[in-house]
């Protein structure tokens, strides 16, 4: 009885388990499905833009293929810092569109059960995220919301 | 097996239509000489054959029906000549052919748009028969022996000289034998062999189909290799039910012992057999088959696209800052073969894409004879420079305005009648002249009539009816006014006729032409007649652009919109009454846009001393632009910016797209006319 259950858990937990690569932004920590991530590049010349909003920092040339780049920072509303060489662009499939965002920098690839992220509380809602959980050492995680990213001018 | 009928139906498609087209053509100088040729009558015929027989196998019966009957019609002219026609019936054979046509490209049309087919063609091909019957009756001695003379020969009376006989059946009721049979034969014609056939006459012939249904499609072989390797083709034919090959060697012997009636008779009638078949249908269709191949237009512009990335990294191997002072001669060498192929290769790329422009002419060939007759006003339509070539997307996207401009020459710009002209010392018949020519990096294609030409005074007073002006009306210069033409909503002609002027007007003509990138403008000269000029570039893959910096950041403006550059001093600019910036040039003024400023850049000179002023133009727009300085003339890849940023309505602010520089770098190609209007909303 005790091991159908366990199993029946693990099983669950195997389903809602996915790999997400986080990242952090202004000293936050997001993570993102790594089914959405293509590739994570730095160093990249940013060409800008003339008439976008100051967080669409412009559009790079990736092996011929013409990106756009969104600057975390700026999205959330967060002051401007300095690209540095820890600085990465994440390179995002969302609906076959392909975006890159920079963040501050990359941390790691781990697996999250999403059961168990709750919805970030409403006075503490941003943009680009819908859940947030805290993990075994203690960090909170938000997810990003993918459609978010690319529902564009909000 | 879905996939096969698809691509069946592609091809079948795209050969009736280029075999409507080239009889389109035909029919069209046909009708100027007055009468066909036999080589018309020889092709119409053979073409009409090719759609019976490939709608037939595609089950499109009132197809297949029309070009029967059209068929059977050339059948009895190739038999008895045109002579026997009398003018009239001439006429009036045109007339019925050039209904014929329309009604096959209909249902073509229908057929490509997944319609259901007009069952009912009885009245038509009622029409044809008509017509055949009263051609036959004038001759009505001839034409009953020539009848029974290719109605079904006596079965008995044959006599195959050949060795080795193929006796074929088709699936019973797979109908069209003659046509399954004669497609065969092309077949076998292919491989080469050679062989006799009978019943000899199935490509002509249709009561054909019952001999060959009860006794089957008999094929004669000098050898059993060839019958052999006739069998393998019938194997891989469809609808072929059984084949028995069958050994003829007594049979030889026998004829041999009466050489004075088969043989001879035999060898006199197959070489002409076999001539006209090579002279006819399949030599020139294989022909056709082996230099032309059908190619889907995504695919040139996939490997357009992989071409220009291959031309952008081949220079940023080369100009690798990496490779920079160090002495590499080996290198150098195989660079430079490689900058060689790689050009190569990029001239290739392009030349699959362009094509002649007499397709989209020639449809307006038509639509002259066609309203020549409705309107009844006397016209010719000289047609210049038809072998000129352009891009694929370019001629496909001129058709629909370069048929409205025709149609408005001919409804509005030619005199109603010939009075009229003669009156004003002119030709009686009127003259359209459509051309197109290539200078440089663009084609202009014109069309010229020598018509009553445009009235000014009326067009300002019709635009003025429909608010259209913006500035009193003494201001207007006659190129203004003939550019109102152009705007939504104006349309010369208060009354909608059945050819042009159903409320959309030039305008439309205008949006087409811009959307590739073209620029349309109009001349006219009261009493003369009147002319519209469209400036369309090659292609659209590729531009030729100035590449120019502002800040750190460069920029591409596409040549054609440049008409001069030059230093200027701060002491040459005018500000006007709200401050803004006007330069004086070539005797005329033009505002002045400073880039920076448009696009809120932080870097870039602000004093006119230091930066370069272009003199840009885009349609009827025309103006300077401040820069910093010029980099050089490079041919760019156009490449369209991510959707995603439509959200911005990026389109809007003057950037039409960009392009990838050899050294990796983006660059942002300018849209000159969007800039204005950008700057503008500004200001």
């Amino acid at each position: 009885m005790s091991d159908t259950t366990s199993t029946g858990n693990l099983e669950e937990e195997q389903q809602t388990t996915s790999r997400f690569l986080t990242f952090t932004s202004d000293n936050l920590v997001f993570g993102v499905s790594t089914d959405n991530v293509i590739e994570i590049i730095t160093n990249y010349m940013i060409r800008p833009l003339p008439m976008v909003p100051d967080y669409i920092r412009g559009i790079i040339n990736l092996r011929g293929q013409i990106i756009p780049v969104m600057d975390m920072r700026l999205k959330l509303g967060k002051p401007f810092m300095e690209y540095t060489a820890s600085t990465c662009i994440i390179i995002l499939e969302i609906d076959s569109l392909h975006i890159g965002i920079a963040v501050d920098s990359v941390l790691q690839v781990q697996n999250i059960n999403t059961a168990l992220a709750s919805p970030i509380p409403i006075e503490n809602r941003q943009e680009l995220t819908n859940l947030m959980l805290s993990l075994e050492d203690g960090t909170v995680v938000l997810l990003l919301d993918c459609e978010a990213v690319i529902r564009g001018s909000l | 097996m879905d996939n096969t009928t698809d691509s069946l139906l592609e091809t079948f498609l795209f050969e009736t239509n280029s075999l409507l087209e080239q009889l389109d053509e035909r029919l069209i100088n046909a009708e100027k000489a007055g009468s066909f040729t036999e080589d018309d009558v020889n092709e119409i015929f053979r073409s009409m054959h090719t759609i019976k027989g490939s709608s037939a196998m595609l089950e499109y019966q009132s197809l297949t029906e029309v070009a029967h009957h059209i068929e059977d019609l050339f059948f009895y002219i190739r038999e008895n000549g045109m002579d026997t026609l009398d003018e009239e019936q001439k006429s009036e054979l045109f007339d019925l052919m050039f209904k014929s046509m329309d009604r096959l490209g209909e249902d073509i049309t229908r057929v490509e748009n997944n319609q259901p087919l007009d069952a009912d063609i009885t009245d038509f091909t009622n029409e044809i028969n008509s017509f055949l019957k009263r051609i036959q009756k004038k001759d009505a001695d001839s034409s009953p022996a020539a009848l029974s003379k290719a109605a079904s020969p006596d079965v008995s009376s044959f006599k195959m000289d050949a060795p080795y006989l193929l006796r074929v059946f088709f699936e019973p009721d797979c109908g069209m034998e003659n046509l399954r049979s004669f497609m065969l034969v092309t077949a076998l014609e292919d491989k080469d062999l050679t062989f006799q056939f009978f019943p000899e006459d199935v490509e002509t012939n249709s009561s054909t189909v019952g001999t060959i249904a009860e006794n089957g499609f008999l094929l004669g072989f000098s050898s059993e290799k060839d019958a052999q390797s006739a069998i393998r083709v019938l194997k891989s034919t469809s609808n072929i039910h059984t084949y028995e090959l069958i050994s003829n060697q007594s049979n030889m012997q026998e004829e041999a012992g009466i050489p004075e009636t088969a043989v001879p008779g035999k060898t006199n009638h197959t070489p002409p057999a076999g001539s006209t078949l090579l002279a006819g249908g399949s030599a020139p269709a294989s022909h056709t088959k082996q230099s032309l191949i059908s190619v889907n237009l995504s695919k040139l512009d996939k490997l357009m696209a992989v071409v220009g990335e291959i031309v952008i990294t081949e220079s940023m191997v080369i100009a690798s800052p990496d490779l920079q002072n160090v002495k590499l001669d080996n290198f150098l060498k195989s660079a430079r073969q490689l900058r060689k192929l790689t050009d190569d290769l990029q001239d290739i790329a392009m030349s699959l894409r362009i094509v002649p422009v007499s397709s989209v002419f020639q449809k307006m060939n038509r639509i002259v004879r066609d309203m020549k007759k409705t309107l009844n006003k006397d016209v010719r339509l000289t047609i210049i420079g038809e072998d000129t070539e352009v891009d694929k997307t370019i001629v496909d996207s001129i058709s629909d305005p370069i048929m409205h401009i025709v149609r408005n020459s001919m409804d509005h710009g030619i005199e109603d009648t010939v009075e009229e002209r003669l009156e004003a010392g002119k030709e009686a018949q009127a003259e359209i002249i459509l051309s197109a020519k290539h200078t440089g990096s663009e084609v202009i294609i014109s069309v010229e009539d020598d018509g009553k030409g445009m009235d000014t005074d009326a067009i300002l007073a019709k635009a003025s009816r429909n608010g259209l002006l913006t500035k009193p009306v003494e201001e207007y210069s006659k190129k203004e006014i003939l550019s109102l033409l152009m705007l939504p909503g104006f349309s010369t002609n208060s009354e909608v006729t059945e050819f042009s002027g159903r409320g959309v007007g030039l305008d439309v003509v205008r949006k087409n032409v811009e959307a590739i990138g073209g620029v349309v403008s109009i001349t006219s000269e009261e009493g003369k007649g009147s002319k519209t000029t469209l400036k369309l570039p090659l292609t659209l893959a590729i531009v030729d652009g100035m590449e120019i910096s502002i800040g750190g950041n460069i920029f591409t403006i596409p040549i054609a919109n440049i008409r001069q550059s030059f230093k200027a001093t701060n002491e040459d600019i005018i500000l006007d009454a709200s401050g803004h910036e006007i330069i004086k040039c070539m005797d005329e003024f033009f505002p002045i846009v400073r880039i920076r400023d448009l696009f809120h850049m932080e870097e870039g000179f602000t004093d006119i001393d230091d930066g370069i002023m272009m003199w840009v133009e885009a349609s009827d727009k025309s103006y300077c632009i401040f820069v910093d300085q010029l980099i050089g003339e490079q041919q760019v890849v156009v490449k369209p910016f991510p959707p995603y940023l439509n959200n911005f309505n990026i389109k809007h602010s003057g950037i039409s797209g960009c392009t990838v520089l050899g050294d990796g770098n983006i660059s942002i190609i300018l849209d000159i006319g969007s800039i204005y209007t950008a700057a503008q909303e500004i200001f």
